[in-house]
């Protein structure tokens, strides 16, 4: 008897005492995670819409899906175009992109990847910046679409990676979806709407709040 | 033999002798899927080497309460406690290194280097064996780890640590940063090893007939 | 040291008895002495023989893939066969065997492995290949005869994962026409698996008038080996026939449940490496199987995953993965498909 209550007693003490050192170590750290976090997406944002110096996020509910774009907005508070992220299936995993579209509504205005397992040394050049500098300007309707071993002649084409025309195809995929998406739900009027300047003393903070 | 085991021993034996993923064949699935850079490689050693010294520190020091039967229970518990500090420190302080390293840090739970050597080692040995102990093999497996990935990253993109090594001339091999390259790398090293010291242990015995 | 009896496999040794056994039931003991077809009753002297056989044999491929490809394949072939024999003879002086580079054998490792690149491919690659072809294919697991996979195969595997835009970049042949320069192309079932192509001429594929590796173009110049080979009586009929009939039977099932979408069952047998992979890697005598069963097993499950790879797969072409994922298999499929001798009981499971 006094065994098993010895054997209680030390995982009772090891557990307590663990899950102490964790709270305590998260409590501090949270703040930090939560600010890398929140960095990545600003720099994604502005990676894609270069003009903007902020951004509004907007937040709309379809049926289950919730829908995120987020506005971005230059030194006087206008709108310079609307950046939103596009998730897909790849060749080995889920691509994950953030989007820039310009106010017309037409034309990206650029791509970043955000996050990819695609093949390193094939489906991963979609990472080189030869080939997202291909959408700056893209056309989006009708779809964009891809063309291989050659020059693209439509303003809504791009030339696929030779030898990885699967993750060219997902990100083009992914790509067309998501403008759809947008566009559809959110009315160019809306986002041509002029905001307040960004609050030059904490931008960091208005991000914060907007990604929760 | 058995008498001397000096500190500095316990503490050599790690860098060569037992070197874990050469010689042991110990901790070989963070071996084999995060040694696909020196950066990558030399972190994840790091990261364990962090939390098998303070691991094993506790469980050399909680050696005599702890009630034999529920001592596994009670070190995965510890182990999983520094393991998930190691993480949550990461992803606050260098969030490039976790997104690098992703699961394979909380894996580090898994690892059979850590609770081998707490129960081969630190549960029958004091506070100062168990640190020497843990230091070398933590260091072995730090530098195995960025051996594997200093050739692999060469091979792989001709740079080390990031820096570019090798000139546009070289074709990188993508096959070393794809999961065979590690399989070949890794069969390699421990090839290697077990040849050089086959090699120096025929060297002792001429040596020895020579002298007798 | 000798190595009289390399060709044995694993799986053909006969069970130990002890020598006092064997002495009292001398009829039972050289029953269990069987020996099964190739390879182990070669002579030593015939291995070089049958070697310069294959080679002469895969003369025609060669010759086509120069008429095809200009000297650039002449050039390739040359190289590889040299790096074959450079890194077998490094090798075996490391090693201290004896040097037996004359026997033929890097030799049709390094034409088969140059059969399967592009012919412009590049010749640090190709030492690449080369070297891990004979170096880690078949040095590391003990010389001729010891080697589980295809040497040539394993060489090429590795490029496809080294170099995976070079092996794949095709050039047209010079005999077609509108290839003004030596441009990239695409091969018919590269088209067929990435663009939805089903517009192909059979008789060029035949004949080797079309994008692709070397020894894959023209499946004429194979098949005319290869019944050189059949003629000689170094291969066995199953092998080829079989690995090409099970490659023809299921892709015919695709094509007749849906011909707009899957091509026909001479496309597969023209298009790819099937024809050579079926007449000289099927075929290798060192990592195929032994038995009869073995083999039909062998050549039915590498042709259906050849197709399988091809239909369903990301790569376009599955010859290549069929017969090396097979290989592996062949230890195994001569330890359990061994015929019982008459009169004998089965002895203890394992």
């Amino acid at each position: 008897m006094n065994g098993v209550k010895k054997m209680l007693l030390n995982l009772i003490i090891v557990g307590a005492l663990s899950g102490a050192v964790l709270s305590g170590v998260f409590t501090k750290a949270e703040p930090l995670i939560k600010a890398n976090k929140e960095k990545e997406l600003r720099e994604a944002i502005f990676m894609v819409l270069p003009e903007a110096k902020d951004f509004k996020v907007v937040e709309k509910t379809v049926g289950q899906q919730k829908l995120i774009v987020y506005k971005g907005i230059d030194a006087g508070g206008l709108p310079v175009g609307v950046a939103f992220k596009a998730d897909g299936n790849g060749f080995s995993a889920n691509i994950g992109l953030m989007v820039g579209l310009d106010l017309d509504y037409l034309r990206l205005k650029g791509i970043e990847v955000l996050e990819q397992l695609e093949t390193p040394g094939l489906g991963d050049r979609i990472r080189d910046e030869s080939f997202k500098d291909q959408f700056k300007g893209l056309e989006t309707r009708p779809r964009i679409e891809y063309i291989k071993y050659r020059k693209p002649e439509r303003p809504n084409q791009i030339q696929a990676i030779t030898g990885a025309t699967i993750s060219s195809e997902a990100v083009i995929k992914n790509i067309n979806r998501a403008v759809e998406q947008v566009v559809a739900n959110f009315p160019r009027e809306e986002m041509m709407k002029a905001e307040e300047g960004p609050r030059q003393a904490a931008p960091a903070t208005e991000g914060q709040d907007a990604a929760r | 033999m058995q008498q001397d085991k000096s500190l500095l021993y316990e503490f050599k034996k790690g860098l060569w002798q037992d070197i874990p993923p050469f010689r042991l064949l110990l901790g070989l699935c963070p071996a084999l899927a995060v040694s696909n850079s020196a950066i990558n490689g030399l972190s994840m050693g790091l990261a364990t080497l962090f939390v098998l010294f303070t691991s094993n520190i506790v469980v050399s020091l909680i050696r005599r309460t702890i009630s034999a039967k529920v001592r596994i229970p009670a070190y995965v518990v510890v182990i999983a406690t520094l393991v998930t500090v190691t993480d949550i420190f990461l992803a606050a302080v260098f969030p490039a290194i976790s997104k690098a390293l992703g699961p394979y840090i909380p894996l580090i739970v898994a690892n059979c280097i850590i609770l081998g050597r707490a129960e081969a080692f630190a549960q029958k040995n004091a506070l100062l064996p168990t640190a020497m102990d843990t230091l070398g093999i933590g260091i072995g497996f730090t530098m195995s780890l960025t051996l594997m990935g200093t050739i692999r990253e060469v091979l792989g993109f001709g740079s080390v640590f990031g820096m570019q090594l090798l000139g546009s001339w070289f074709e990188p091999w993508i096959v070393m940063i794809l999961p065979a390259g590690a399989f070949l790398v890794l069969g390699g090293l421990v090839a290697l090893v077990s040849w050089i010291s086959s090699r120096k242990a025929a060297r002792a015995r001429a040596a020895e007939t020579a002298a007798s | 040291m000798d190595q009289k009896t390399t060709n044995t496999t694993p799986g053909t040794a006969v069970g130990k008895p002890s020598v006092r056994e064997a002495a009292a039931e001398a009829p039972a003991a050289a029953a269990r002495l069987i020996v099964s077809s190739s390879p182990h009753f070669m002579a030593d002297e015939s291995i070089p023989k049958i070697m310069h056989t294959v080679v002469a044999a895969l003369m025609p491929a060669a010759a086509a893939s120069i008429y095809f490809f200009g000297w650039r394949a002449l050039l390739l072939i040359v190289f590889c066969i040299a790096s074959c024999l450079a890194t077998e003879y490094a090798f075996q002086r490391i090693r201290r065997q004896p040097v037996k580079i004359h026997d033929g054998s890097a030799v049709i490792t390094g034409m088969l492995l140059a059969m399967t690149l592009p012919a412009g491919f590049p010749l640090f690659g190709a030492f690449l290949g080369s070297f891990f072809a004979i170096g880690v294919g078949k040095q590391l697991f003990g010389g001729l005869g010891y080697n589980i996979f295809n040497p040539a195969l394993l060489g090429r595997a590795f490029l496809m994962a080294t170099y995976p835009v070079l092996t794949t970049t095709w050039v047209e042949p010079r005999t077609v026409e509108k290839a003004v320069d030596a441009v990239t192309a695409a091969t018919p079932i590269g088209l067929w698996k990435f663009e939805g192509n089903m517009d192909f001429n059979l008789l060029d594929m035949f004949l080797g008038n079309t994008a692709g590796s070397l020894g894959e173009t023209s499946a004429l110049a194979i098949i005319i080996g290869g019944l050189y080979l059949r003629y000689k009586g170094y291969i066995n009929w199953k092998l080829p026939l079989g690995y090409l009939g099970t490659i023809a039977a299921v892709s015919a099932v695709f094509w007749l449940v849906n011909p707009a979408r899957y091509p026909d069952p001479l496309f597969h047998l023209f298009a790819g490496g099937a024809m050579l992979g079926a007449w000289f890697m099927v075929t290798d005598m060192v990592t195929s199987p032994t038995t009869s069963l073995g083999q039909w097993i062998f050549v039915i499950a590498a042709g259906v995953m050849a197709v399988v790879i091809r239909i369903f797969g990301g790569l376009p072409e599955g010859v290549m993965y069929s017969i090396l994922f097979m290989n592996a298999f062949v230890p195994l499929l001569n330890k359990h498909t061994r015929p019982r001798v008459f009169g004998m009981v089965k002895s203890g499971k394992g």
